[in-house]
Parts: structure tokens; sequence; C-alpha cells
């Protein structure tokens, strides 16, 4: 594990800003930059940084203010003139010739360039601020910048500092606050330590301090630095005081003022002093600590003992209030840290049950574990429905481990107690479960089991899922006689036994089975089904049909119609931590680009999968990147395969099957060597044609036909790939542009004449895909033609003046009114790099300003480019 | 990290282009320095006038590169993994920008 050095993320303005002020001292207007914020945001790292970036440009000279109780007077400036080395400086008595003194200063500040850096000025001495009076009123005249920091949340309305902040002149002073990092660079600075990201940035606020010393810590706890410096603080408070920061404590978020009355007495005054002391700080609900951290110190500095001890209070004063409901999860906490067994077997549940009414998964799977942290004495009957929510809690949130755990615990129970439809519904989900971890032997047995427990008792609607379980099983096998025939049996039972849910499933099941051999067929009922899960408020089922329907039109290759399913899937999903179907969609969304020729997005799509945890998704993710590198020539394309391939043989279901040996037949032709396609796609062909699985089949073919053999396919077959298998390349470019797939319209035309050929040249190094133009560009002069591009146009030619396909982009956001930092952030680039092609664009257009560039372009016709 | 070789033709117009385009790989290249590193670069000379480069990086993957070209508006025409280096003799002195063009 690797410990961040100083985080310097999100400080470029403020870099930027101080650089201003620096110019503008240099050149004899010297200026006064007061950076503030709280403790811990990083004041000192962005000084050093800068007065590195300034580098030999001015001198340096640095003072600090002690935090002592009683500070050196003069004490930042006894620093700066040890600094300066100047030994008439030194030779002055504060005492007895103060104004000569500062005068001296002065001079001495504005000998040649300088940055006089003055930090903590929240700690200043008396003296130390008179002198900074003066400065600060004659610093214009000489070549000084004049750094002062402060944490201005220690500066209140009375605090002496205000006098000096308020005597600087406005046209000298620049003003840079520095905010928390974003959760974004809380992520980043984890990675780089190796450390999981999750609730980092709740825990720290974004506080760089805070955060680099959570991370070189390391484990869970606080780190002890941390600790010191919040524990420091708490000493100066009265002991009542004391006690309302301990209470606080042991309560998350706020604690609000009647809880603390409630549970102390009379507290206004003493908590009134933890805010002045900075301690807690009021928010609308009440008062919290400024961090995470700093209540997570003084609770550990509570024993053990009275923090049970408030928690049972706090639990009897949160119990007394009428809208418990508004209460759950609190309740719970507080439960839990009383012992108080009843009383988290009240709360916990019910927390869960709220938090998975309004989609919040994660807390839900949370609270159901608490609850059974507690539940060892409890009846076998609740242990077991507490036991089935969990599982499926962690199911949605992809916690595949822990929903494994409590389904065979469940399991255990329902066999003690000989509840057979308990025991059987739990199999079915068992099944599903497993399922969608790509364990698929394991799930068909667990379908076989629960359809048999399930077949010796009564009708019930976990039979009619039991059978819809096998019907899920075949139609992933493209087994489509046996999908149809479970499915509909699904779906009778469904009826008979009124239950929407499984219908909703069957209907799903159904849907798929026949959009595995088009849409068209499929989608009335997909739609059918999503609308019915959608009224009837059961979350995970839509996200389930939403990835069905994504399945169904990326077989026929209807892109549009695909990218309507999982944008909306997408959408839907991450609002309501969906995370077992959200993962998917997204893997399908980077095979979407894919075939959209969006390389690029797909390229981050894929890395954005596989940073997650779910093995199905990542396996289509390995599909897309082998593709991906294949089709762009670029190294590697076998490993990522392969891995997908092992996964898809685990599986030995038809649609990852030959997914993977299209894949790799693929990859295999481009790189010339079409006698290895006969072995990559064999099997997965006769898997196709026994199973009649009309696309997988033509698809197959097609690539087979490189290798030499002649396609025997039936005679009805339809789509571009059969076409193509029949020599009709004409029809199957026509479908294929129709579909969306500009790299296969591509490849069709490179079976036709020699225009076609040309055409297919074109659009193939427009797409970047190196290796398919060299074999095109071979057949052409195979053919005799002359004058073949060897490779991709140079980019530099394309325009008139010169400009390169990026700065065409930024001159595209240039005309739309975007300043340089916008632009920035659209292009995902940094700001120094847009900088760059800014200018560029100005010389290349001979324009001295924006607006005059975006004219001349205009002019020229490039921006129609 | 693993090695490889960028191959960028005919990339550039003027000496001063390639110089502009050299400072935005290193500013991008700062912001993921664990997905890629600039090892070195020739220069060369095309014959219609222009400049391109074969470049050597170290970088995450074949991903990494094509991401950072992207963002620092570099072409890439080729990307090949490197097997192995072998260095015969120290190379020549790099020649001053302004006398490449």
């Amino acid at each position: 594990m690797s410990i961040p050095t100083s985080p310097l993320l999100e400080r470029e303005e403020e870099l930027r800003a101080l650089e201003g002020a620096l110019a503008s001292a240099i050149a004899g207007e010297g200026r006064v930059a007061l950076v503030y914020g709280e403790a811990g945001i990083g004041k000192t790292s962005v000084v050093r940084a800068f007065t590195r970036l300034a580098g030999d440009v001015a001198r340096t000279l640095w003072g600090a203010c002690d935090p002592l109780f009683t500070p050196r007077p003069l004490g930042p400036f006894h620093d700066i003139v040890h600094g300066a080395g100047s030994p008439t400086l030194a030779a002055l008595d504060p005492e007895r010739d103060r104004i000569e003194l500062f005068a001296a200063l002065l001079a001495e500040l504005g000998a040649r360039p300088t940055i006089a850096v003055v930090e903590d000025a929240h700690w200043a001495d008396e003296a130390s601020l008179d002198a900074l009076c003066y400065l600060v009123r004659r610093v214009d005249r000489v070549p000084c910048l004049l750094l002062v920091t402060y944490r201005d949340d220690e500066v209140g309305a009375q605090h002496p500092l205000r006098r000096l902040l308020g005597a600087i002149p406005s046209a000298v002073a620049t003003r840079i606050e520095l905010a928390p990092l974003s959760e974004a660079a809380v992520a980043e600075l984890a990675a780089e330590a190796e450390r999981d990201a999750t609730g980092l940035y709740e825990l720290t606020g974004g506080n760089p301090f805070f955060l680099t010393e959570v991370l070189a810590a390391g484990g869970d706890g606080v780190p002890a630095t941390v600790r010191d410096a919040v524990l420091t603080r708490a000493l100066g408070l009265g002991v009542e005081a004391r006690e309302v920061l301990d209470l606080a404590s042991v309560v998350p978020g706020a604690i609000e003022r009647w809880l603390l009355d409630a549970v102390l007495g009379h507290a206004s005054a003493a908590a009134n002093e933890c805010v002045e002391r900075g301690m807690l700080v009021p928010n609308p609900t009440g008062l919290s600590f400024r961090h995470e951290l700093a209540r997570q110190a003084v609770l550990d500095a509570v024993d053990p003992e009275r923090q049970a001890a408030y928690h049972r209070a706090v639990l009897r004063a949160l119990e007394a209030q009428e809208d418990r409901d508004a209460l759950l999860s609190r309740l719970a906490h507080h439960a839990e840290g009383a012992h108080d067994r009843e009383a988290v077997l009240r709360a916990a549940p019910a927390a869960a049950k709220r938090a998975a009414s309004v989609g919040a998964h994660r807390e839900a799977a949370a609270q159901y574990a608490r609850a059974l942290r507690f539940a060892d004495a409890i009846p076998l009957e609740d242990r077991v429905r507490l036991l089935e929510r969990h599982s499926y809690e962690c199911y949605l949130t992809a916690q595949d481990g822990p929903a494994l755990e409590s389904i065979d615990a469940a399991l255990l129970c329902y066999r003690q107690l000989g509840d057979d439809r308990g025991l059987g519904a739990t199999l079915r989900w068992r099944s599903l479960a497993l399922l969608n971890w790509g364990r698929t032997a394991e799930s068909e047995q667990a379908a076989r089991e629960a359809v048999s427990v399930l077949e010796r008792l009564p009708p019930s609607p976990q039979l009619a899922m039991a059978y819809n379980a096998r019907a899920s099983l075949a139609s992933l096998d493209e087994d489509f006689d046996a999908a149809v025939a479970w499915a509909h049996r699904a779906l009778e039972l469904a009826d008979v036994v009124d239950s929407v849910e499984a219908r909703v499933t069957a209907l799903g099941t159904l849907g798929l089975a026949h959009g595995m051999r088009g849409l068209q067929d499929g989608r009335a009922l997909l739609e059918e089904a999503l609308a019915l899960a959608r009224s009837h408020g059961l979350e995970s089922h839509a996200g389930r049909t939403y990835v069905f329907l994504g399945m169904a039109a990326s077989r026929e290759r209807s892109l549009a119609q695909m990218r309507k399913h999982v944008v909306a899937g997408l959408d839907f999903c991450e609002e309501r931590d969906l995370d077992v179907w959200d993962d998917i969609l997204l893997a399908m969304r980077g095979w979407l680009e894919l075939e959209e020729g969006a390389w690029d997005a797909a390229a981050a799509t894929v890395a954005q999968v596989h940073a997650r945890n779910c093995i199905l998704s990542s396996t289509q993710a390995n599909v897309v990147l082998g593709l991906l590198r294949a089709r762009r020539g670029d190294p590697d394309p076998w490993a990522p395969l392969t891995a997908a391939a092992e996964v898809a043989e685990r599986t030995g279901q038809l649609w990852w099957l030959s997914q993977v040996a299209a894949a790799r037949a693929e990859a295999a032709w481009l790189e010339e060597r079409p006698e290895l396609i006969p072995g990559l796609t064999d099997a997965a062909f006769a898997h196709a044609r026994e199973r009649g699985a009309a696309w997988p089949m033509a698809e197959l073919a097609h690539w087979r036909r490189h290798a030499g053999i002649v396609p025997d396919l039936p005679d009805d077959l339809t789509g571009p790939f059969a076409a193509q298998a029949h020599g009709d390349w004409t029809s199957a470019v026509e479908q294929w542009r129709a579909a969306g797939c500009p790299y296969e319209a591509a490849l069709a035309l490179a079976e036709g004449d020699e225009c076609a050929q040309l055409l297919s040249l074109e659009e193939l190094n427009r797409l970047g895909a190196a290796p398919a133009a060299g074999v095109v560009a071979r057949r052409l002069r195979a053919r005799g033609v002359r004058g073949v591009p060897r490779g991709p146009r140079p980019a530099t030619r394309e325009s008139p003046a010169g400009l390169t396909q990026r700065e065409t982009d930024v001159l595209h956001l240039l005309a739309e009114g975007l300043r340089n930092a916008e632009i920035a952030e659209r292009l995902v680039a940094s700001r120094r790099t847009i900088d760059h092609h800014v200018s560029a664009i100005l010389r290349k257009l001979g324009a001295r300003t924006r607006g005059e560039a975006v004219a001349e372009a205009q002019r020229l016709g490039i921006q129609d480019r | 990290m693993d090695t490889y070789v960028i191959i960028r033709r005919n990339g550039w117009r003027t000496a001063d282009d390639l110089a502009a385009a050299a400072e935005r790989s290193t500013a991008e290249g700062s912001r993921m320095p664990d997905d890629i590193a600039w090892i070195r670069s020739y220069v060369l000379a095309e014959r219609d006038g222009s400049l391109g480069t074969v470049c050597i990086y170290q970088a995450s993957s074949p991903e990494a590169v094509r991401a950072h070209a992207a963002a620092a508006g570099l072409p890439v025409d080729e990307i090949v993994k490197v097997a192995d280096t072998v260095v015969v003799r120290p190379d020549p002195v790099a020649a001053a920008a302004s006398k490449v063009s």
C-alpha cells in the first residue's frame, strides 16, 4: 500500500490566481494574497506548490505563526528576517524601533522580487498583526507578493485578524478560498493508496489532511494524529460542554437540540460553548461535528459503558417520539449501540423495509444484516424471513457471497421447519442467483429440485416461478422449444394462482426466448412485462426486463432500439440501486458503443465495468475489449477473449458460446489466420445448429466462410450475416446500414466491386480499423487498382488551415461560446492543453481574438467538418 | 505496465507544432501517471516535409495509450507491444528542433 504524497488535486484555479498576483508584483505592483479555508484543507500544500512553480522568478521568505498560548512576538517576521539574511534588519530592536523596523522590512521585501509567506495568521500575535497592517498598506509600491494563510473558520467576528483583513485595500487583495476535494478527487487518491474509496468522501468531507491521514493509517480506526488534534481542542471545554460533545458523538449526522435537552436536561449554554469552540457546527437540523472523523475521534475517547448508556438514553428519547417512521434507521443504530436486542429486532427490519421501498437497497441489506446479528434466539420462522430478505437485498446490490450464505442458511431453516413451500421457493431463488453468477450447472440443479419439491404441493406462485427458472435456463441456451414450453406452463399457472410477479417473470422469459429469434417477435411480450412490472412496483423485475430488451435488440443488431432500452434501463437501475442489472446494462452499453463505432467510449465503458464485481458483465466487457483491440490492430486481443471463453465454457450457454466464438473468429481473420477459424467455431456452430438458433448460425457461418467452409444454412435464414454468407453483399450492406453498424457495413462493402471496396476502405480508415483496411487495400491492389492509400490520411492534411482534428473539436466549442475551462471539462483534457490548442488555433487562422478565429473558420468552411 | 511503440506518421507540419504537441503530451501524461509514462521519441523526417514520430511509452494498456493520445491531440497510426529492448550503440545526439524542418 502506498501512502499518497501531497494531494494537490483540483487546485489549478487557485495556482493560476496566485500566478496572476505574482506577475503583477514582479511588474512592480505588489499584492496581498489571502489563502484560507478550514483546517487540513491544504493551505500549506498549495503555497508550497506555488512557490515551487515560481521557481527562480522570485525568492521566497517563510514565516509561520505559533499555536502557543503565548506566541513569540513578531514570530513570523523573525523567520522572514532570518531568511532574508540582512544584517541591518537583524540588528533592529522591535520594542524600541517598531516603525523603523517595519520600514526596513518593507525595503528588504522590495529589494528584489519576493514572495513573503506568513502562515496560520489566525494565531498571529498582536505585533505581527501590526506589522502586517503596515505592510499591506504599502505593498503596492514594491515587487513583493505577501501571501497570508489562515483558518477562516477560527476567525470569528471578534477575532483580531479581522482588523487586518479589513485593512487590505481591495485593489491589492487576491482572496483565495480553498474548497474541499470533490468526490472524484477523493476516489483518485484512494486508488493511489490502493484503498477502497467507499464512504471515504462522506467520512472526510473531502478534507485533504483528514483524507491523507486516513489513507496513511490504513485499517478502520481513526489515525492517531487526527484524534490528537481533535481531542486537544476538546480539552478546552468545560465539563458540561464536554458531556454535550460526548453525547453528540454517538449520534451520527446531527443531534437535535431537543434531543440534547431530553437526555442531559437544559443543555443550551453547554452546547453553545461547543459551537463557539468550533467543535460543533449548527445546521438546519441541529448540531453536528465538522467532520465525521472528528466525531469518531471523540467517540473513541468515550469508554464503552458510557457509550452504551448514551445510546440507551437517546433510544428512549427517540422512541418516545410520535413520528417513529422517520426515525427508524436511527432507532436501529442506537438500539445496537445500547445492546438492546428487542429494540434492534423492532427497528432494524422496519428500517430495512423502509429503505428497500425507497430503493436504498444497500442500506436495506445492512439493516437486515444488523437484525440477523441479534436474531439467534428468535423463532425459526422469523429468522428465515430475515435471511431471505437479506439475501435478496444483497443480490440486488451485487454482494454475491453474503447473499448465498443467507440463502443456504434459509434452506437449512426450512428443512428444519419441514416447510416445503418455503424450501421450494428458496431453491428457486437460489437457482436465479446462481444463474446470474454464471454458475449454470448449479442453477439448473437448484431449479429442478425446486420444481420437484413444489409439485408435491397444491399449485402456488412459487411453483410458477420455479417453472420460469427452468425456462430462463433454456432461453439462455437458446433452446427455444424448451424455453417456450416451460414459460407457458409458468404463465398458465400464474393466471391460475393470480400472481402478478409470476406473470411478469414468465412474460419476460417468454419474451426473451422469442427475442433471441429477433426483436420483433419478442418485443410485444417484453414491453408488456416491463409495463406490468413498473406499474406494480416490481423494480428488480423491471430491471431484468430492460436487460432482456437490450439482449433481443443486440441479437439482430437493432442498435437504435438497443440504445433506447439500455439507456432507459441504466437510468432506472442507477436511481434505485439495482446494481445487479446496472452492471449488465453497462456492459451492454459497451458493446453498443463498439458496434456504433464509438471505440474510445467503448474502451472507457469497459474499464468502468471491470472495476465492478460482476462476472457476467466482465465477460461481456472482455468480449468487447477483445474485439476493440482486434479491430484497431492493438496489442493483446486474445487475453480478454480467452478469459471470456473460459467463463462461457463454464456456463455452457449458447448465448455466451456463440458470441465468444464469433469474436475469436473475427480476431483470427483480422490477423490473417483464417485457418484457426474452424477450431474456434466448430463446437459453437454445431450447438447453434442443434438449437436451430438462426442468428448465431448465420454469424458463425459467415466467419467460417472465410476459412473456406461452404455455408450449410437453411434457405429461409434472413439477416445481413446470412445475406453475406450467400454472397449477396448489396443486401447485406443495406441491412447493416439500416441497423446502424458502420464497421460491419464496411466489411460487407469489401466483398463488392472496386467502387464498393474503395468506399469500404475510406470508411474503415475513418473508423481507425487498420487491420481490416489493410485487407481491403490489398484486395484493391491485387485487382490492379493504383494509388490506393497506404494508411489513414494524416490528420494535418484534413483541414485547410492545417488544424488537427483535436483543434477542430476545440474550435467547434469555441464557436459555441465556451470558455477554456469549460472546453477542458467537455473534452476531458487539462486546462493547459486547451490553452495550447486555442493558441495554436489563433496562430493558424491568423486571428487575434477568439471571435476572429471563429469568423475566419466559418469563412474557410472549417466549421462543417 | 508494458512497453509499447507508437507510430505517428506525418503528424505535424512544423517543428513548432511538434514542440507544442510534446508539451501537451507531458501535461496529459502527468494527469494519468499510473497509466502512462513517456520514455522517448524519434522524430521522423517524412518525405512530404512534415514530421512524424516513433514513440516509446510504458502504459497500463493499449487503451491507456489511446486515451492519452486523444486527450493530448496526438495521432495514433499503430501501437505495437515491445517484447524486448536491444541497445547496441548509444543514441545519436538529439538534433535541435530548429535543424529539423
